[in-house]
């Protein structure tokens, strides 16, 4: 099934735009006017609502044409493109967004064909089904593990190389102890947010990036 | 607009192709799908944290009623969108030099297409066909592909370790943390801001 790959799913969504040539401005670019004011960090839709890896709007205005000899044709609609790389399924995920984050939803979708509100959960599912586009080939470069998992294995991975430089050269029996302490604090440490920029540490390398 | 979040950049491309044409590049896709030998150089190159490709035919864009016009296409399109590390160039770079076969052999089926290799002749065709990015998000901005690789290697051999320290000396504790050590000291790198690069 190319949507899934491992427990990642490729969700892909077309959602006609509403064509309206008294709409001053047009819905498309409403739409991007909105997205462009959209924060991207911890504040994001994407990391409030669980599961997103990395996801993507893009307002699609037409097809191209590359040239002769191939016909010139164009898009009868502007296409609003919804492409994600989440956890679980489709239903759980967009679940997940309309619960979480319905105001965002529907300040974006509420100017495309048919939209129905994130208010009304099995309607935006069946409106969102009905708009899905079955991806053909999904590649996932880690494709068994979620976002919080992945999120706590990079907060580890900082912890970890911090815990060896510090203790090089120490007693076996002192050693053992302060793992024991580290891992208690590491377990205890609260998962990162989404879409946070990692915290900055004190590098020396002896390159050109110090 | 934005194509970049930290160290990722999403790649957005839309190419014609012939109707009849569609059903050769499917069967590629079932076959590239289901030998995973056949994944090896795009797992390899190992700056690509999820890419996919989604053959849209002329006949199946969303439809739904309440004033929408229906398209009518004579070609099927191929959609390609990609999150990876590095630049624009570096990108295309890669993929001219190392799969050079595996794009050939999925976008030979789009008009026009020149091939990957000379880079330069498909560097203008990416850039003809390609589209921006209005938003864009990651969980995790300032990891690489790698980095992800890595921490979960981590994260694994750090369980590993801390189950045998339950039961184990202080002697014993130190042979398996040396061990551990080495397992992961090729796994410890930076995560951070990209490098600029110039």
């Amino acid at each position: 099934m190319p949507n899934q790959n491992g427990t990642v799913y490729g969700l892909t969504i077309l959602s006609p735009i509403i064509d309206d040539e008294r709409a001053t401005p047009s819905h498309d670019l409403k739409i991007r006017e909105y997205l462009a004011t959209l924060p991207t960090g911890e504040e994001s839709p994407f990391a409030i609502a669980p599961g997103t890896h990395l996801a993507r709007l893009v307002v699609m205005d037409d097809v191209i044409y590359v040239g002769a000899p191939s016909c010139e044709e164009h898009l009868r609609s502007k296409y609003l493109v919804f492409e994600s790389n989440c956890d679980s399924d489709m239903e759980s995920y967009l679940r997940g967004l309309a619960a979480s984050v319905p105001q965002h939803l529907d300040a974006i979708w509420s100017h495309c064909v048919g939209y129905p509100g994130a208010a009304n959960v099995q309607a935006f599912l069946d409106y969102m089904t009905s708009c899905q586009i079955e991806t053909t080939f999904f590649f996932a470069a880690v494709n068994n593990k979620s976002v919080t998992e992945t999120l706590t294995a990079l907060q580890t991975q900082r912890a970890v190389a911090d815990f060896i430089a510090c203790h090089q050269g120490m007693k076996s029996e002192q050693l053992q102890k302060e793992f024991a302490e580290f891992m208690r604090m590491l377990k205890a440490a609260p998962v990162p947010r989404p879409g946070g920029q990692a915290p900055r540490r004190d590098i020396k390398t002896g390159g050109r990036n110090e | 607009m934005s194509n970049i979040n930290g160290k990722v950049y999403a790649m957005n491309a839309v190419t014609p192709m012939k109707p009849w044409k569609t059903w050769i590049l499917r069967i590629l896709f079932f076959v590239l799908w289901n030998v995973k030998p056949l994944q090896n150089d795009l797992i390899n190159l190992s700056f690509i944290e999820f890419a996919r490709w989604v053959i849209l035919p002329r006949n199946r864009f969303p439809y739904l009623g309440n004033g929408q016009v229906k398209e009518d296409l004579k070609y099927d399109y191929l959609l390609f969108f990609s999150n990876f590390n590095g630049t624009w160039n570096q990108y295309i770079d890669a993929f001219s030099a190392v799969l050079s076969n595996g794009l050939n052999m999925i976008w030979r089926w789009s008009e026009k297409f020149p091939g990957s290799v000379p880079v330069t002749p498909f560097k203008a065709y990416i850039a003809q066909v390609q589209f921006d990015t209005d938003y864009y998000y990651t969980a995790y901005p300032y990891a690489a592909a790698n980095d992800l690789k890595s921490a979960h290697i981590v994260q694994s051999a750090l369980d590993n370790l801390n189950q045998r320290a339950q039961s184990c000396t202080p002697e014993q504790f130190a042979d398996a943390y040396l061990n551990f050590v080495l397992q992961v000291q090729a796994h410890l790198g930076e995560t951070g801001e990209a490098p600029v690069v110039s």
